[in-house]
């Protein structure tokens, strides 16, 4: 079976001036997003998921951003490093984005129907009037009961759930090909959340939908994801199918993520936490982003740069452990430990 | 809503009684009384005066007397000014007033409103900087300094010009409050620039505005439906501390331009302790202030749909 690519990101690299320095937020990540299918990066706070998605989107500041390398092709179609008017001739019509936070994502002044009405009228040309109906609609179609009268509300008026369903509804008005998903989530309660999740589901293979969530949730990643992207320190450090990831993951990162994942066995009363925290990105570690934390670390770790390893099909990793030559005793103390890990899953 | 402005209203009349008392207090502590002249006034003449103003009955009474009056709209008769009523004095001279006070608010708030959204657009770049520098300049230089400059450089230019262009003082029609209009609102749009910029440049910040790119909107759509009303609600808030600003400057403005607004009656009523015109002119002056600020919420309220709610409950 082949797959057509929606998605693809090359060599990406973001930058920020700050007072400090330069922060190299994002450094070379590449991936693929196939049509019809979900791309989740993963990673913890501060490692470039929402700065890597939002360079795609053209919503860096720039300054102090600067994408200095890269390019993201939305099914063959550079966006990198358009101007403004023709990047718009993607932006909400093409690809899309929600965001985290969707009570301050939402302009409080402006009705919640008139913001869904908006992008029609720009992209569809279509009247105000058919815009309000077809937001009427778009708000149907995300299960918010009573559309009209919702419609003429405020965004304060909408419950967190309800106003992430419009933002949702905002998102698909003009049926894109690539739904960005910044952690959509993360700000609601978990019954919430799962029914978020259901409609993205539904909506997906609704409009054959390409989506690229990001989160921080491994729980959210294996209801929602085919691909998984893990990020760590601005770089994806490990990259595959969904079973990949989880049952063969080969990255003492991704190791470690999973272990860190609450489980709710009786005997187990404290949560695993990966020690340490990420680098400085003011000036990354010449090696490998993780090695001052991992327990597997190696003296070549500190000193080069990790190369891509491919483990199988589309599963990579960077990883020096994955090396030929790497001594076997390291790698079967992480093998192990994923085998306790994994025998604790199921 | 109904009940919100009748609670409003409320206060606001309390609010105007405390002004009455504080003023009716504060006025007569002061020594002497309107009857203090240079002239040489006899004891008989005097007490005949006293009887006719009723200032020879306790001050208590008087007071209980003077507001008794004012509910019933009637300020009294003027000390100074013979056999005319100070209700008169209002009529007539507020209009004038209230002319040059609604020009400058409005020069104020639209040259605050564009200064405030130009130099957020240009920021830190040369429009920016020079205009930000006249606003510096426009809250430091006290409104009488400006008042007197710019007379003498109408004077000027009348005089390079070889004829009348602009006038340099009096009242009539446009001409004459172009200039006063624009000296007594300068430090408030001064003040309102500064204040659109900064909100102008938070609100470009923030999180909706992310989302309106995202969805791909144009540059000016999202400045004009997404920037500017968001941008424009803290300039409303000031709107009612503005117009007292702009009132009470008009009393200094007035006097230099010669207009004859119901300021120059209130500072010459104070220097010649005209108890009644005094009265009248602050109660007439306070109320005026109470219900702008009360009509500054509700407009807020239309432009922000999250007060209005709150303010239904």
């Amino acid at each position: 079976m082949s797959k057509t690519l929606a998605l693809e990101v090359k060599n990406l690299s973001v930058e920020f001036d700050t007072y400090g320095g330069v922060v190299k937020a994002v450094r070379d990540v590449s991936f693929q997003l196939n049509k019809g299918e979900t791309l989740a990066i993963v990673g913890e706070s501060g490692c470039g998921k929402s700065v890597t998605v939002q360079s795609i989107m053209g919503l860096i500041p720039t300054p102090p951003g600067r994408i200095t390398s890269g390019s993201a092709k939305l099914d063959g179609e550079e966006m990198l490093g358009l101007p403004t008017k023709l990047l718009n001739q993607y932006r909400g019509k093409r690809i899309s984005m929600i965001f985290q936070d969707a009570m301050s994502a939402m302009n409080p002044t402006m009705t919640v129907g008139k913001q869904i009405a908006e992008t029609l009228v720009v992209h569809q040309n279509l009247s105000r009037r058919q815009a309000m109906k077809e937001a009427v609609d778009l708000l149907a179609r995300t299960k918010i009961p009573e559309p009209e009268q919702r419609a003429k509300q405020y965004p304060f008026e909408f419950s967190g759930g309800m106003l992430q369903r419009a933002m949702i509804a905002m998102s698909i008005a003009c049926k894109p090909e690539v739904l960005i998903a910044d952690e959509p989530t993360t700000a609601l309660d978990v019954t919430i959340q799962a029914q978020i999740l259901n409609l993205l589901q539904d909506l997906q293979k609704e409009y054959e939908l390409s989506i690229v969530l990001i989160t921080h949730d491994l729980g959210v990643v294996a209801k929602m994801a085919h691909q998984v992207a893990v990020m760590y320190a601005g770089q994806i450090v490990e990259m595959g199918e969904i079973d990949d990831i989880f049952y063969h993951s080969r990255h003492p990162y991704t190791a470690g993520l999973k272990a860190a994942m609450p489980s709710n066995k009786a005997h187990e009363q404290d949560l695993k936490v990966i020690e340490g925290s990420p680098p400085d990105l003011f000036s990354p570690p010449k090696g490998c982003g993780f090695c001052a934390r991992c327990d597997y670390a190696m003296s070549i770790c500190e000193q080069r740069p990790t190369p891509k390893f491919q483990i199988s099909g589309d599963h990579y990793a960077h990883c020096w452990l994955l090396h030929p030559e790497a001594p076997k005793s390291e790698r079967q103390k992480l093998d192990s430990f994923m085998k306790s890990e994994r025998s604790d899953v199921t | 809503m109904l009940v919100y402005i009748l609670k409003r209203l409320g206060t606001g009349v309390i609010t105007i009684w405390f002004i009455a008392t504080a003023t009716f207090t504060g006025m007569h502590m002061v020594p002497g009384d309107p009857l203090t002249t240079e002239r040489g006034m006899t004891d008989n003449i005097r007490e005949n005066l006293e009887r006719q103003y009723g200032l020879d009955k306790p001050v208590i009474e008087q007071y209980f007397l003077y507001m008794g009056n004012m509910l019933q709209g009637d300020f009294g008769l003027s000390f100074t000014e013979e056999n005319r009523r100070v209700n008169d004095i209002i009529r007539e001279s507020f209009p004038v007033s209230a002319t040059l006070g609604v020009l400058s608010l409005f020069f104020a708030t639209m040259g605050g409103i564009l200064w405030g959204a130009l130099t957020a657009i240009y920021r830190n770049r040369l429009p920016d900087i020079i205009i930000m520098f006249l606003v510096v300049l426009g809250i430091s230089v006290p409104s009488f300094v400006l008042a007197g400059l710019s007379q003498f450089l109408i004077l000027n230019l009348n005089q390079t010009m070889g004829r009348s262009i602009l006038p340099v003082a009096g009242w009539g029609g446009f001409e004459y409050m172009l200039i006063p209009s624009l000296v007594l609102g300068l430090s408030t749009m001064a003040y309102l620039t500064r204040l659109m910029r900064s909100s102008m440049l938070e609100i470009a910040n923030s999180d909706f505005i992310r989302t309106a790119k995202s969805k791909g909107l144009s540059t000016q759509r999202i400045f004009i439906s997404h920037q500017l009303r968001n941008a424009i609600l803290p300039v409303i808030t000031v709107l009612g501390p503005s117009i007292a600003i702009i009132t009470t400057g008009s009393f200094v403005v007035e006097i230099v331009f010669a207009i004859p607004g119901l300021g120059r009656y209130f500072v010459q009523a104070v220097a010649q302790l005209d108890y009644t015109v005094i009265m009248g002119t602050t109660v007439f002056f306070g109320s005026f202030l109470v219900l702008m600020v009360i009509l500054v919420d509700i407009i807020y309220g239309f432009i922000d749909p999250r007060i209005r709610v709150q303010a239904a409950k």
